[in-house]
């Protein structure tokens, strides 16, 4: 119970604010923040496609292998771990919790399995990707790609607000516990003063957002002082603004070497196949 | 040619707007001009600035007449891009025209826009003009809020403007901040040829550092002159609610006759160098008894937040701290002192990691903030943070609502009328000035019936009446509650105000006692960085001992001895 205890005090919003803009900025020398982003953005796509191509689990298992080993070099926040886990764990429990309970065997889980782990595997190859990318190079990589530009400006700005956001979210939820009344009477397992921290969470963000709207005001005049409309106009500002992207020979060693990875698996897989008998219907 | 900006009888109206904000406005500002422009709130300085940089008539699509060229350029014929270059815009809100999110990001984010391909070099210069390239690759959000001001600077600095606008540096930072702020405008400008333009009304800062001064009144300019002769007016100044230096408010006073007043601290010296006095020693005030039990009390705590690095960031170690009935604190020092987490920590919304907090007989440790809300009150330095309901009445009512205390009706008609809210009960808090902003977080925290209040910067970006009437309104707290505590950056309201100083540093009390003790000991002023008052600075100069805390107080023990009689207070 103090264990529990003490997990539970170390959720203050400090840590989670502390926890986000580390996820967001603190990565920059991890083997994957240092790609370049758009080779980065287009490995995730090769392995948010892939997976659903097969039903081997050799070759999905020795996927999850590659991702497991790309991200015990990302130094990934614990968070985001304990967040995956906590998805996984009850997502596997439910599936085998559901296929037994409704006269089904461990078969009808195991091809269930199957599908969670395809999920893991693009889980995970986000996370390599995201977590260790800096939000300021992922939205320099959209404009490359031609996405407009107000969305590309959208992400960094939108990190860049969050710490702001974050405080002012707590701010406002303190002010309405400090002039709020916590239910006398707890109720079974606290569950009066749960309903009561919930429905104060939801409350807190009309304040925010509104107090939020009326500071755009002058994000809004300086950005127009700084040529955001200008910048957004002239092509020539979009191509000073990428000339910092350039692909390495580190990218195209990543690139070869994962392709080469890619070709392995399924060769192997094919070798040696931990397939399910499809029962046809 | 050396004039910069002309303004050619210009009337401007905001869309939907009644009356002109500006009303046949005629100014010349000088190139290498350092100029202030005053007058109370709804003037149209903000308006007028706002006309130099092209953001009206071009952002602003209101009803516009007359004419404003700046460098040359006629506001309506170049666009917003254009005339960015040659003046540039440092808000009062200056947070929120941070859009990057590292320094280095911010400040060339501009040249990168303009698509100009020296951007990092422009950057770096601005950097390095401001002192600031230490902080070059930090995060905007971990920056103090002086910093961050200075980087907002450099930001637009690096467009080379001609000008720069800053709308009331002060208001939102620290003493020691707003002079670093001052110093480096005062290099821009003699250094660099910069022309500045100020909207301030503290005076001081305008007596050090600014050559004009441009009054403004009901959308027009009264007048234009030399900060010298502008700051003479010490009459026609304090009608329209902007008060002079203390120095020259002091000086006025001892001396009926037309001489020429000092402005600054060290033209007051010297002029009562020459012009002798002599000293009706005042006696020294009397220390405030201490009842045996405090009312709040920490001991041994110890508190510290997580940083980026994952180390630990020490707010406090082993604080101890008494509050007795009576006592109306002042905590002073610098940004992240620690004084709002000691604040905090008496509400109950931060528990100390080590040690013991009791207010009221309550172990504030384990006591939820809303159990403790009985006893103490947290007034926000932000009051929209406050603002939790649709409307300021809702809002003041809500904590003994929430209770289902009864027959509280008249309780509240009574509150909304001494805090002057009638008209604005109905009104979303948002939505209202600074000044009623403020007032409507006092009657808040009120309508709580609280035996202690704890007030964060409750002077800060208020303007000189606004100021005046949340002095007023400490007064009267201590009529209804029994401890007042206040965190602030405001020395005058330090000096004049609280009968018990408690001096934070790098989360340590060094110094707790009287206002006398504190503004006395300089070695200490200088440790925690802290700005004495001008009146306070220029009563040590004439040794006088003890230093009188106010305008009101130095002139009662002083006599001039130039024949005159002296002057009955104002």
């Amino acid at each position: 119970m103090k264990s529990i205890k003490d997990l539970l005090s170390k959720i203050t919003v400090e840590n989670i604010k502390i926890e986000l803009m580390r996820t967001a900025y603190g990565n920059k020398d991890t083997f994957m923040g240092k790609l370049d982003p758009r080779v980065a953005i287009v490995w995730y796509l090769i392995f948010a496609i892939i997976p659903w191509l097969f039903w081997n689990n050799t070759i999905l298992l020795g996927f999850l292998l590659y991702m497991v080993v790309l991200l015990s070099i990302s130094r990934v926040s614990p968070l985001i771990i304990i967040l995956l886990a906590f998805g996984l764990v009850t997502e596997a429990g439910y599936i085998i919790f559901v296929s037994v309970m409704f006269g089904g065997d461990l078969t009808a889980a195991m091809a269930l399995l199957t599908f969670t782990l395809k999920l893991t595997i693009i889980s995970l190859a986000s996370i390599a990707v995201f977590a260790s990318m800096d939000p300021e190079k992922f939205s320099d990589a959209l404009m490359s790609f031609r996405l407009p530009g107000q969305v590309c400006f959208g992400i960094s700005y939108g990190y860049r607000m969050l710490p702001i956001l974050i405080e002012e979210y707590n701010n406002i939820f303190n002010s309405f516990r400090l002039r709020g009344k916590v239910p006398e009477d707890r109720g079974v397992i606290h569950w009066k003063r749960v309903v009561y921290y919930c429905k104060t969470a939801v409350f807190a963000f009309y304040p925010m957002m509104l107090n939020t709207a009326k500071r755009t005001r002058t994000t809004v005049e300086a950005l127009e002082v700084k040529g955001f409309t200008y910048s957004l106009k002239h092509e020539e500002v979009r191509k000073l603004k990428l000339s910092y992207l350039r692909v390495q020979p580190r990218d195209i060693y990543f690139f070869i070497f994962t392709i080469f990875l890619i070709i392995t698996v399924i060769y192997i897989g094919h070798l040696y196949p931990i397939e399910r008998e499809i029962h046809p219907l | 040619m050396n004039t910069l900006i002309s303004v050619k009888d210009l009337s401007f109206k905001y869309p939907g707007g009644t009356e002109n904000i500006l009303n046949r406005v005629n100014v010349e500002i000088n190139k290498k001009d350092f100029t202030a422009v005053i007058g109370s709130n709804g003037s149209g300085k903000t308006t007028l600035c706002k006309a130099f940089n092209g953001l009206i008539p071009h952002f602003y699509v209101g009803d516009i007449k007359g004419e404003v060229i700046v460098d040359g350029l006629n506001t309506r014929e170049h666009s917003v891009s254009e005339l960015s270059k040659k003046t540039a815009y440092v808000y009062q809100d200056f947070e929120n025209q941070l859009v990057r999110p590292t320094v280095f990001d911010e400040v060339t984010f501009a040249p990168l826009s303009f698509g100009m391909k020296d951007f990092k070099e422009r950057g770096q210069l601005a950097l390095e003009m401001l002192d600031l390239t230490s902080i070059k690759d930090e995060f905007i959000w971990q920056l103090s809020g002086g910093q961050k001001h200075l980087v907002a600077l450099a930001s637009v600095l690096s467009l080379d403007p001609e000008a720069i606008i800053i709308d009331e540096p002060v208001a939102q930072l620290d003493p020691v901040n707003a002079k670093k702020i001052y110093e480096k405008l005062k290099l821009l400008n003699e250094a660099y040829g910069k022309t500045i333009i100020v909207i301030e009304h503290h005076t001081e800062f305008i007596g050090e550092y600014c050559k004009k001064v441009i009054m403004m009144d009901k959308g027009q300019v009264v007048w234009q002159k030399p900060t010298k002769d502008a700051l003479n007016n010490v009459g026609e100044l304090i009608e329209k609610d902007i008060f002079p230096p203390q120095v020259t408010q002091a000086i006025h006073r001892l001396y009926q006759n037309n001489i020429l007043l000092p402005i600054t601290l060290s033209e007051g010296i010297d002029f009562l160098k020459n012009h002798p006095v002599s000293i009706a020693q005042q006696p020294y005030p009397e220390k405030v008894k201490k009842l045996p039990t405090p009312i709040v009390s920490l001991e041994g705590v110890t508190h510290g937040y997580k940083t980026l690095n994952r180390g630990m960031n020490y707010v406090f170690t082993d604080l101890d701290l008494s509050l007795y009935e009576g006592d109306r604190v002042a905590i002073v020092g610098s940004n992240g002192a620690g004084k709002s987490t000691l604040l905090k920590m008496i509400t109950g919304i931060i528990k100390p990691k080590h040690g013991n907090v009791f207010v009221c007989g309550e172990n504030a440790g384990n006591t939820p903030p809303e159990k403790l809300s009985e006893k103490v009150t947290y007034i926000y330095q932000n009051p929209e943070e406050m603002f939790i309901e649709d409307s300021i009445r809702k809002d003041i009512e809500y904590f003994l609502k929430v209770r289902d205390v009864p027959d509280t009706e008249q309780f509240f008609s009574k509150l909304v009328e001494r805090f002057h809210l009638k008209e604005i009960e109905n009104k979303d808090g948002r939505l209202l000035s600074g000044g009623q902003q403020r007032r409507s977080s006092m009657a808040i925290g009120l309508g709580m019936r609280p035996q202690v209040i704890l007030l964060d910067e409750p002077t800060a970006s208020l303007d000189i009446s606004s100021r005046k009437e949340m002095l007023l309104m400490l007064e009267q707290l201590k009529d209804s509650v029994k401890t007042v505590v206040v965190a602030t950056h405001d020395m005058q309201l330090v000096a004049e105000w609280a009968n018990r100083v408690i001096v934070m540093d790098q989360g340590e009390i060094v110094k707790d006692g009287s206002s006398h003790d504190i503004f006395s000991d300089v070695a200490l002023l200088e440790k925690a960085s802290i700005q004495a008052p001008q009146i306070i600075k220029l009563g040590q100069a004439l040794n006088l001992n003890p230093v009188p805390l106010s305008v009101d107080a130095f002139v009662s023990c002083l006599v001039a001895e130039s024949g005159e009689e002296k002057l009955e207070i104002y």
